[in-house]
């Protein structure tokens, strides 16, 4: 479903406007046609390359099982969405299209993405003479629906391809922490829109429960998921309603738990990255009342990478529910600062009162002593 | 014998120079873990000072407290008076009762303490008790539920065993609580020598006056 809608009338429109210009691929060349070379292993080609002018052999092999995975096949694109200067092919040649194609543009299909970029940090270091593509980042044949990614497939690992972040957050106590639980747009594009992600976890078998597992479990369809759970039907889940899931996998004999991770919404703006411009303000997720927590939703993974997510009232990070993630005065237990309340009331009470009763009695001690 | 002490009788050479730098040391302490600590608890509504200084000082200080901890437990192991900490196990319930009904009645009508502070027997056994439980279980429970939230990461297979960060976490706290009450009650009940600051002088000084 999501994947459906996902592929927006954007898509469609720019699809057929390529469709409209060059109207000879549309109906011509199929992946199959493209892979009967392509996904042959040894399929090379000698070239040269333009720094150190030597001959290299560069691999033209198409792993076709992983292509079929990737978002742009489920959407329906093409090889030749990409490769868009190869118009048709001759099989009268030997080699059915240019020798040298022209590299792909992303941006044809994705411009605010490539918008966002224009100003970012990676796109400054042209002047510097470092060109970077956007597959520096995405991977080409193989893109993955991103939303369904933990924070160690997402950005994450893709950055540490060529950053090694240990050696530039020293001022951040347990970094380590941040880079396991904090996307790293999440801080470095700071406009982008955030939420926290939460995942249904086996505490018997330790491993996370997938949407089609959870599903099983409670014998219902995906559709019917969010109607059974959210019985006021304010398209949330509230904290009683989410007892009561609980209650009921319990009852199935699954104990589940919920792992929480702060990641960036799969957005455009996630490209804006800039140069001392990230979040460096702890007590913007640090506190209470911290923005960054005010989407929250339970994520139920399919097979396929898409995902179904239902919102979740944000003070389930509050309970005992999810407990591995804390952030220190941000998703604290209301429940416990009422306890320490009176905790200190307590002491203060116990020592007020034994004060107050000294001071009543004084005369009486000052007769004995006087004594 | 120390020398002062057979000069003045009255005086008692109660708290020997170890445990008055230990003393004053995880006082100071605890006072700025408490600052610090309500700071990061409570980011949104109290501005002392920025969160990351308030966690920074917050751990320089932890890490004094845990040294100076081993400072009294080696002072206190190695002199082996460890066991003015250990209560006498036939007499204690009695005693207990004893002092408690000092506090909570005869203080009022003048009557004498049942406990005479003395080198050899400084604790009265409430505050045996007390101080038994807090220095071998609460304080190291709080130091080392306190190490595991600084290294989160470093500490990740401890801490799920134990159920989870949020579980350390509400340790950390609950025993934060304790003792910051706990300190009023301290700092209370040590006004009530034989003048109010008398309790007072004698940690800085060693001696605990008697007559
Ligand atoms: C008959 C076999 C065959 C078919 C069919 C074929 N290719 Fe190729 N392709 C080749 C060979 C051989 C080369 C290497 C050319 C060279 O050595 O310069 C190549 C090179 C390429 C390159 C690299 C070009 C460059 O600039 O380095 C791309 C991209 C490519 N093909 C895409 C496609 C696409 C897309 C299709 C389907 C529309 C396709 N090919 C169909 C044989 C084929
Ligand atoms: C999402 C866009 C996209 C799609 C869809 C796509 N390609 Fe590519 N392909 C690229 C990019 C980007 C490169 C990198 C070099 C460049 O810019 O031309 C590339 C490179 C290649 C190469 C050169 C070898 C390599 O791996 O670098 C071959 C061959 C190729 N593609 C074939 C195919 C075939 C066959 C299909 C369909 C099964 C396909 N491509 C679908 C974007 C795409
Ligand atoms: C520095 C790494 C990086 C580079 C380079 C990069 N991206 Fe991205 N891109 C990301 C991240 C991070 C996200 C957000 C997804 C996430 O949170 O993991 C993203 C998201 C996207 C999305 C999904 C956005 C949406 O609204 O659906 C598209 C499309 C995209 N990028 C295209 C591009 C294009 C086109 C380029 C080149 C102009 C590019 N990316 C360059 C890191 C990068
Ligand atoms: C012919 C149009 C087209 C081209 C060219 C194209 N894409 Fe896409 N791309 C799509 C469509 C359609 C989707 C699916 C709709 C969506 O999720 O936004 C998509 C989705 C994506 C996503 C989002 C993944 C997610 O989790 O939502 C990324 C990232 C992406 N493409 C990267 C690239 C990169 C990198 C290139 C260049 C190598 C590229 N695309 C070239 C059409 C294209
Ligand atoms: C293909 C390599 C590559 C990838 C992948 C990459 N970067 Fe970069 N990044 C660079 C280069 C090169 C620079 C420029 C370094 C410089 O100017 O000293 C840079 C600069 C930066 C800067 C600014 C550094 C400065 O000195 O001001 C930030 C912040 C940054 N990148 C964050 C990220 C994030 C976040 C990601 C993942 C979403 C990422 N990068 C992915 C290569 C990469
Ligand atoms: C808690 C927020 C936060 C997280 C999470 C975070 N960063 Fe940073 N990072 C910063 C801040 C703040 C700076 C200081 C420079 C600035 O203001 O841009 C910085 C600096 C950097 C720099 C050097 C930039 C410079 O100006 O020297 C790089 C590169 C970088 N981060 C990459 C990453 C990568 C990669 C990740 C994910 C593994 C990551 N960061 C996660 C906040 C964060
Ligand atoms: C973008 C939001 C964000 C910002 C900004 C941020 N943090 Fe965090 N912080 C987190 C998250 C998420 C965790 C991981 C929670 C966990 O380990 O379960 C974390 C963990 C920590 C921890 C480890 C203890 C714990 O709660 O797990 C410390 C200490 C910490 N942060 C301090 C800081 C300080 C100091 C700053 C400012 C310099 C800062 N953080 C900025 C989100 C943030
Ligand atoms: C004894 C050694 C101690 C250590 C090593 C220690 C360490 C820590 C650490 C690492 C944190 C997480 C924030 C940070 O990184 O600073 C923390 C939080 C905290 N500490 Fe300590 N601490 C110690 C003792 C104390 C004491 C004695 C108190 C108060 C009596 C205290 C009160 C707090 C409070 C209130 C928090 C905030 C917890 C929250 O937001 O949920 N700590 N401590």
């Amino acid at each position: 479903m999501n994947i459906l809608t996902g592929f927006n009338l954007r898509y469609g429109l720019a699809i057929l406007v390529l469709c409209s210009l060059s109207p000879s691929w549309a109906w011509g060349v199929e992946n199959a046609e493209c892979l009967e070379c392509h996904s042959d292993e040894s399929l090379t080609k000698e070239s040269t390359d333009n720094i150190l002018n030597t001959e290299i052999t560069e691999s033209l092999y198409v792993d076709e099982e992983s292509f079929n995975h990737s978002i742009h096949n489920d959407n329906g694109i093409a090889c030749v969405d990409c490769h868009a200067d190869i118009e048709e092919l001759n099989w009268d040649e030997e080699l059915p299209h240019a020798a040298t194609l022209e590299s792909v543009c992303c941006c044809s299909c994705h411009e605010e993405s490539a918008e966002e970029f224009k100003d970012s940090v990676h796109m400054e270091i042209r002047k510097k003479g470092v060109t970077m593509t956007c597959y520096a980042c995405h991977g080409y044949h193989d893109v993955k629906p991103m939303e369904a990614a933990l924070v160690s497939e997402r950005a994450n690992s893709v950055c540490l391809k060529c950053h090694n972040p240990a050696h530039t957050h020293d001022w951040l106590p347990a970094a380590d922490s941040h880079f396991a639980f904090v996307e790293c747009v999440v801080c470095h594009a700071p406009e982008v829109p955030r939420t926290i992600n939460l995942r249904f976890y086996d505490l018997v078998t330790n491993q996370f429960l997938s949407g089609d597992q959870l599903l099983d479990t409670l014998g219902i369809e995906y559709d019917a998921f969010m109607t059974t759970v959210d019985t006021n039907g304010n398209q949330q889940i509230d904290t009683d309603e989410f007892d009561d899931l609980i209650l009921m996998l319990k009852q199935k004999d699954v104990h589940a738990a919920l792992r929480a991770e702060l990641v960036a919404e799969i957005n455009p703006l996630a490209h804006n990255i800039r140069s001392g411009s990230a979040q460096k303000d702890c007590g913007n997720c640090h506190a209470a009342d911290s923005p960054y927590f005010n989407t929250v939703s339970i994520l139920l993974t399919n097979a396929d990478g898409s995902i179904e997510r239902c919102t979740i009232d944000r003070s389930v990070l509050q309970s005992y529910y999810v407990n591995h993630f804390y952030l220190l005065g941000g998703t604290r237990v209301k429940l416990l600062d009422k306890i320490g309340l009176l905790i200190l009331a307590g002491g203060a009470c116990g020592a007020g009162l034994h004060l107050l009763g000294r001071i009543l009695t004084s005369p009486i001690r000052r007769k004995k002593s006087k004594k | 014998m120390h020398p002062q002490h057979a000069l003045n009788q009255q005086m008692d050479y109660v708290h020997p120079a170890p445990v008055r730098v230990w003393h004053w040391i995880n006082a100071s302490g605890f006072l700025f873990l408490i600052l610090t600590g309500f700071q990061i608890r409570y980011a949104e509504s109290i501005n002392l000072m920025t969160l990351s200084h308030a966690i920074n000082l917050h751990n320089y200080v932890g890490f004094v407290v845990i040294a100076n901890y081993f400072l009294w437990l080696s002072y206190y192991l190695g002199s082996g008076k460890i066991k003015l900490y250990i209560p006498d196990l036939r007499r204690v319930v009695g005693l207990a009762i004893r002092q408690a009904r000092y506090y909570g009645f005869d203080f009022f009508l003048g009557r004498p303490n049942p406990h005479t502070m003395t080198a050899e027997n400084k604790f009265n056994a409430l505050q045996q008790q007390a101080y038994l439980v807090i220095m071998l279980v609460l304080l190291p429970a709080q130091m080392i539920s306190g190490l595991f939230l600084w290294k989160v990461k470093g500490y990740e297979e401890y801490i799920n065993l134990l159920g989870g960060i949020k579980v350390i976490d509400t340790i950390h706290v609950l025993l934060f609580f304790f003792f910051t009450s706990f300190l009023f009650i301290h700092c209370y009940l040590a006004t009530l020598g034989h003048t109010p600051l008398a309790h007072f002088k004698a940690m800085f000084t060693g001696y605990e006056n008697h007559h």
